[in-house]
């Protein structure tokens, strides 16, 4: 599932990798907060240790092999804020060092699998494993599910970027200027591999390690246990996490957006009640009623106040409406995390507690 | 000069446990500046933990280590002062080298102590070059350590604590894995320690006399004997109840089986 | 078990061994490479790296397929400049990514709505379809080359100390090599886990003994990651790490590095003006 480059613009390139900074941000933070310099030898080994493991070769029912990113594993062993550093240290490794998986591409790469996927399988854990003990069949068939989940959830986001594409990046003649296969075709080519051979491998694996653990060496298991928990009220912190996760998946669907036509109901600006072209749309959304031939004054006066510097959600130096609105969508959700980051830095002062598998 | 002064290290009742196993289970003992040590003791006598415990690596359960003087507990440590001066003057080199070679190149490797003590980086360039011809490494100098022989990790594992000149020295094992040759250089260099206090943790009773002034004999995390190397390594008895020394079978050419205690390089028949 | 799934059952081991043999190669290849004297391995880490990302984005960014291929051929003459031979860029490059990707695209070439260029049985070829496939490949393909081609000529150690120069924080790069460093010794424990199984095992196994067998030696290779990950620790507080990490300087950046990163900029630059 690794993206090579090429396949996505520059732009949603850009978008992913400014989306990846502020998990990476926010799960360094917990890290080092939780595990002190501990987490430096930690993090490596961990990340080497998701790297060998996407190498190997597992053998599926119907006598196929498939592979697995180890998303689940590392969730549940670590924690989401671990996981996700160690998968995206070996997802740069790979890209870099051994060309599987583009470098421009890899802040899409990190969100899908590194941070999507390891917050998809803490969330389905948590949800599935509930109370049950540390050594329980439960937990297994919750950590298998887990990988699967979160490996097809990390595919799906990687079929829908591919797959607005065509929508918003093609030359002057209409060919698709990165990955050529509109979401039509992307989703179901993307997942129906994903459904069946990759998250089978990913079950096989976060279920059989987690019971192979289970078996002997239970104590790795604490972390991801809902009865040991070494951070603020559990059902809290899972409502952020999963809240974060939604956060994103938002974050990637606005493209969509351009699909709409029009503008929505009382969303006319001062001008469209001046053309012609406008004032028809406008009654036909109101139940055929005409609307008043000059803009109320009211509103004619507000809208000279302020000039958005992206208006439209279109900044004035670029060229293409489908990037202007890509980036807007960064910079507003940009903000609105830093908003949220900041805020949470101000309000939330915890001391570093020593309890836990790995202080 | 006062007693207090003269001892190094100063343990006392010193116990230590993880996971459920007792590791170190009342050890008292001192250790005097510019001794020679050798601890002896079979695989599992607490040996590697209690060279962790002098390196304050580890802290005891319960008992008490102190070093000149002052007691080496957890809250110590979060000064940076102290800190710093005792990682400078304790170094140990672990058994496994892989373990201690944790940097991409030998000369990051070497760098390493010298930044985190916050040196200067002039001097630190100087003493990396000067280590690199002390230990004969030079030629290694930008080789990651995936790609050194055991021999050659051993001497930049040694030359990485070495460049800091701690005032002691703690072995874990250093002719272990080594072939003869390497294991015979290591074994020159464990007995020039020019006034260090060099503390070996071995099971090869053959080395002893010639690295150290005096033995430890360590037996399930107590303390079973502690005197001059000579007068242990003739104590049979002791030897084989710590599980140091073994019957060792051989046949001859006119077919008898021979048996006798095996210490290495000892017997002549 | 039918005779060709018991090929493949037994096959599993041998190929993940033959994976993990794969990987020890590819880096004594780099490893190699980087230690030739070629145009591009005594250039500064720095300047390379950058001349990476400035040119990868340029060519991300360009809409010409021409100005792609010159970039193209501007990344092999680097090569061979650097005493790359063909067949290893070939190897450590192209074989993988780049046929996966013709793979990827081929449909494309007539899925694609446009102008008819040729028209097949089972659909027809358009012009858009071309350039769709055209595009694909050429960005794959020159960038893959230009990453490979700094990656070979370049240590992984010197790698990492450039990415300080793009901003990446120090404990960022110090887990990377730290990564780097211990996939070695992952690579070889498991390769050990696999062999020692190989050579125990009488007969075929079933699928099921074949996936626990996988499992089984991830949960090993978890249990030495954990136990290794502490000693390590344990060795760097011993020679003084408490948290913060430090890392030597660079040396200074010479008359010809700078001239090749003013070329470079000026070829991404000249790429970019081009297509608009």
């Amino acid at each position: 599932m690794h993206i090579p480059d090429g396949y996505l613009s520059p732009s949603t390139c850009a978008t992913l990798f400014g989306t990846s900074i502020p998990f990476w941000w926010v799960a360094m933070r917990r890290l080092k907060h939780r595990l002190m310099s501990r987490f430096v030898p930690l993090l490596s080994l961990f990340a080497a240790f998701s790297f060998v493991i996407m190498m190997f070769n597992l053998p599926l029912p119907g006598g196929t092999t498939g592979h697995a990113v180890g998303m689940g594993v590392a969730t549940i062993v670590l924690g989401p804020s671990g996981s996700i550093i160690a998968i995206s240290v070996a997802l740069f490794i790979q890209a870099f060092f051994f060309g599987d998986g583009g470098i421009t591409a890899l802040g899409a790469n990190c969100f899908n699998m590194a941070i999507v996927g390891s917050l998809v399988a803490w969330a389905t854990y948590r949800l599935l494993s509930g109370c049950a003990p540390l050594v329980s069949p439960r937990r297994v068939i919750a950590a298998g599910l887990a990988g699967y989940t979160a490996i097809n959830v990390a595919a799906l986001c990687a079929a829908i970027e591919f797959g607005i594409q065509p929508l918003l990046f093609h030359d002057a003649s209409g060919a698709p200027l990165y990955a050529p296969y509109p979401l039509r075709i992307a989703i179901p080519a993307m997942m129906i591999g994903h459904l069946t051979f990759a998250g089978l491998a990913e079950f096989i694996v976060s279920a059989g390690v987690v019971a192979y653990l289970q078996r002997n060496e239970p104590w790795l298991l604490k972390t991801t246990a809902s009865d040991v928990d070494d951070e603020a009220p559990g059902t809290r912190e899972q409502g952020t996490r999963v809240l974060w996760f939604a956060l994103a998946a938002l974050m990637i669907l606005t493209p969509l957006g351009l699909l709409a036509v029009g503008h929505a109901w009382g969303e006319w600006s001062a001008r469209d009640f001046a053309d012609a072209a406008a004032r028809s749309e406008i009654a036909a959304a109101s139940g055929n009623v005409a609307p008043p031939n000059q803009a109320p004054r009211g509103m004619e006066r507000l809208s000279a106040i302020w000039t958005a510097p992206f208006n439209g959600y279109a900044p004035p130096f670029l060229r293409s409406p489908g990037l202007g609105y890509a980036m807007s969508a960064m910079l507003g959700t940009g903000l609105v995390l830093l908003t949220f980051l900041l805020a949470r830095l101000v309000v939330h002062r915890r001391e570093p507690r020593s309890s836990g598998t790995f202080s | 000069m006062s007693e207090a002064v003269d001892r190094q290290f100063e343990l006392q009742d010193v116990h230590y446990h993880y996971h459920d196993v007792a590791a170190l289970r009342g050890i008292t003992l001192s250790i005097s500046a510019g001794e020679r040590i050798a601890l002896l003791g079979a695989n599992g006598s607490g040996k590697s933990t209690l060279l962790r415990i002098l390196d304050a690596l580890y802290f005891p359960t319960s008992g008490r280590v102190a070093f000149d003087g002052k007691e080496l507990i957890e809250e110590r440590f979060r000064e940076d002062a102290f800190a710093f001066d005792f990682r400078r003057r304790v170094g140990l080199v672990f058994q496994n080298p892989d373990v201690q070679l944790f940097n991409p190149t030998v000369v990051d490797e070497l760098a390493f102590g010298p930044l985190q003590l916050r040196w200067p980086k002039g001097q630190i360039r100087e003493r990396i070059e000067e280590c690199l011809d002390a230990f004969g490494i030079r030629h290694l100098r930008d080789r990651p350590p995936h790609r050194l022989s055991g021999g050659e990790k051993k001497r930049v594992a040694i030359a990485s604590v070495l460049i800091l000149d701690p005032a002691v020295l703690l072995l874990d094992e250093p002719t272990s894995a080594l072939d003869p040759r390497a294991q015979s250089q290591m074994i020159d260099f464990l007995t020039e320690s020019r006034g260090r206090t060099v503390i070996t943790a071995t099971h090869d009773l053959g080395i002893v006399e010639d690295i150290a002034t005096r033995c430890v004999v360590l037996e399930d995390g107590q303390v079973a004997a502690d005197g001059a190397p000579a007068t242990i390594v003739q104590d049979h008895t002791l030897l084989r109840r710590t599980g140091l020394l073994h019957e060792h079978r051989h046949l001859h050419p006119d077919g008898s089986l021979h048996s006798h205690p095996h210490l290495h390089g000892h017997h002549q028949h | 078990m039918s005779p060709g799934l018991e090929h493949r059952q037994r096959g599993f081991v041998e190929r993940t061994l033959a994976s993990l043999l794969e990987t020890m190669e590819h880096t004594l290849l780099a490893e190699r490479v980087a230690e030739r004297t070629g145009m591009l391995q005594v250039r500064d880490a720095r300047v390379k790296v950058i001349a990476l990302l400035v040119l990868v984005i340029a060519v991300s960014v360009s809409h010409d397929l021409r100005v792609i291929a010159v970039t193209f051929a501007l990344a092999l003459t680097l090569g061979w400049a650097s005493k790359i031979r063909l067949v290893e860029l070939m190897k450590h490059a192209w074989w993988g990514t780049l046929v996966f990707s013709a793979a990827i695209v081929a449909p494309a070439i007539v899925m694609t709505p446009g102008r008819t260029i040729l028209r097949l049985q089972f659909g027809t070829i358009t012009e858009q379809g071309l350039r769709a496939a055209g595009y694909l490949l050429a960005r794959v393909g020159t960038v893959i080359t230009l990453c490979s081609v700094l990656v070979l000529t370049t240590s992984w150690a010197r790698i990492l100390r450039a990415l300080r120069a793009l901003r990446v924080p120090v404990v960022f790069v110090v887990i990377l090599g730290m990564t780097y460093r211990y996939i070695f010794v992952l690579l070889q424990t498991a390769h050990d886990i696999f062999e020692s199984r190989r050579s125990r095992r009488v007969g075929p196994s079933s699928a099921s003994q074949n996936r626990w067998a996988a499992v089984a030696a991830a949960g090993v290779l978890m249990s030495k990651t954990l136990e290794l990950s502490g000693e390590i620790y344990l060795a760097m507080q011993s020679r003084g790490f408490r948290g913060e990490v430090y890392l030597l300087d660079d040396p200074p950046m010479r008359g010809p590095d700078w001239l090749t990163l003013a070329g470079v900029a000026g070829v991404a630059v000249g790429i970019v003006w081009i297509s608009q």
